[in-house]
């Protein structure tokens, strides 16, 4: 096996595969990276048995300057690997190996020889049916994740939680995650997918390393189901992420469909406020700010409070209030999170009462994105 | 192994054990005082029970309360109160530091239709 290639469209790539390689892996051959050459393009491929991802660097892109001399597979230590890639002198670089696993690696002057590992004890990567295919626009499958990810539960005891579902049904795709405190309820319409049915639970951490990958220059993220894996694919790379097996919660029935008092106000201006107010909560032991609402003269006052250290009130003004005088508890973090994923825009939050949840949608489209808080009982 | 380090090991395990005594006893008194505090509580409970049924039978029939819950979903939410989840998902385990939870909320307000 032996090719020379420019070594930062190279490095481009390589960056990519090594999100998924991890150093702490119980399967020793997994901190390796596997090259496959062929004679018109290289494979990167990468894994820690949950995540895996492959690319590939075709020869026909000329900024590639990818020569092939011979063909063949090797896997090298990834770390290793990458360090050395990294700190080579030249703009391009050749990848020989001579015998055994003995890996050439030159640019310019400098050379180095690393061990490398049997092709052949690297796990094979699933294989996915194509006929199954959801195409996604990058940009808005981003943000989607954006969304829903801040709601997962980071505990690893409630493993179906730790994943966002995602239902594709009647042409709209719907992701929702709960940690059971917060929820976060996403839809997009994709009128072209009207046959395709899926239900499947996607670890957070999975879709996470995936938006980071999704750039601006990827439009477009193709998306495919089997058993028990699901396939991105954006251009040449291939993200492989395992998929949660289990039941996931029925999440339909917790929003409340009615409401008795409801506030609309601009996202920042209450996500400052909040911050504000959870400045001394958090010294407190259970961590909560109040929220009254206030009909008579149109107000919305938030308390917070620490025994040891003081108190904080804050009075704001909301665009809009109607319905019956409330006060509220909750987690503020959940609150700040909640109200970042709005970004700029005005939002409405429906009350029930004192000790349901209450959920905030953005005023314009709230039908497609609901985040759902539970309060915190006081007494 | 250095005999020096192997006597400091003996005393370092004896330390320990020590140490996992004086807890045993702390345990052990402070589930006693547990114990003597929870035998006063259901005395006292039984008094009040007695208490609440003298009154009861005094008064004329109470007006409906304001509260619409049900006695099951009133139990339920006692136990939520209480510190437990009450949920499918979670049913019996404590909820840590108070920790709200969206499912428990749905099973004691929900609307349910009744089959």
């Amino acid at each position: 096996m032996k090719f020379t290639i420019n070594r930062s469209a190279f490095i481009k790539e390589l960056n990519n595969v090594q999100r998924a390689i991890s150093s702490k892996t119980t399967i020793p051959i997994l901190t390796g990276l596997k090259l496959d050459v062929a004679s018109d393009a290289i494979t990167l491929t990468g894994s820690d048995a949950d995540i895996s991802i492959e690319t590939t660097i075709p020869a026909v892109d000329d900024n590639n300057t990818l020569v092939v001399e011979a063909e063949g597979s090797i896997v090298l230590p990834a770390r290793f690997f990458s360090e050395i890639v990294k700190k080579l002198p030249e703009d391009t670089m050749t990848v020989n190996v001579e015998d055994g696993f003995q890996t050439q690696i030159t640019s310019g002057a400098a050379s180095f020889t690393i061990n490398g590992l049997d092709p052949e004890n690297y796990p094979h990567l699933p294989e996915i049916d194509t006929t199954n295919t959801v195409t996604l626009a990058g940009d808005v499958f981003k943000e989607l994740i954006g969304q829903t990810v801040i709601a997962v539960s980071t505990q690893e005891s409630r493993p179906i939680l730790t994943g966002v579902h995602f239902i594709l049904k009647d042409g709209e795709f719907l992701a929702v995650a709960t940690d059971s405190h917060r929820l976060s309820q996403r839809k997009i319409k994709l009128p072209e997918a009207n046959n395709a049915d899926y239900d499947v639970i996607i670890p957070g951490k999975s879709l996470t390393e995936l938006s980071r990958m999704i750039g601006d220059n990827n439009p477009d993220v193709q998306m495919r189901l089997s058993e028990n894996q699901v396939l991105f694919v954006l251009g040449n790379t291939s993200f492989y992420s395992r998929l949660l097996e289990g039941n996931y919660p029925d999440t339909s029935r917790l929003i409340p469909k009615e409401s008795s008092t409801t506030v609309e106000i601009e996202a920042p201006a209450l996500s400052a406020a909040i911050e504000r107010a959870s400045l001394l909560s958090h010294e407190s032991r259970n961590n909560v700010v109040r929220f009254s609402v206030n009909p008579s003269d149109k107000t919305v006052t938030i308390f917070g409070n620490s025994p040891d250290v003081g108190e904080v009130t804050e009075q704001l003004q909301p665009a809009e209030l109607t319905g019956d005088e409330l006060e509220i508890s909750f987690n503020p973090d959940y609150m700040k999170e909640a109200l970042r994923s709005f970004g700029q825009a005005m939002i409405r939050i429906s009350f029930t009462m004192a000790l349901r949840p209450f959920t905030l949608v953005p005023t314009e489209d709230g039908e497609n994105f609901i985040q759902l808080i539970t309060p915190v009982r006081t007494f | 192994m250095d005999k020096r380090d192997l006597y400091d090991s003996f005393g370092g395990m004896e330390q320990q054990m020590q140490q996992m005594l004086d807890k045993m006893a702390k345990l052990r008194a402070d589930m006693t005082t547990v114990l003597e505090k929870n035998a006063e509580l259901v005395i006292e409970n039984e008094h009040l029970r007695e208490r609440m049924v003298e009154i009861e039978n005094e008064l004329p029939k109470k007006p409906v309360g304001t509260t619409t819950l049900s006695k099951s979903r009133q139990n339920l939410e006692k136990l939520y109160d209480e510190g437990f989840h009450v949920c499918n998902q979670f049913y019996g385990k404590r909820r840590n530091d108070d920790e709200s939870c969206v499912f428990c909320l749905d099973v004691i307000y929900g609307e349910r239709e009744r089959p």
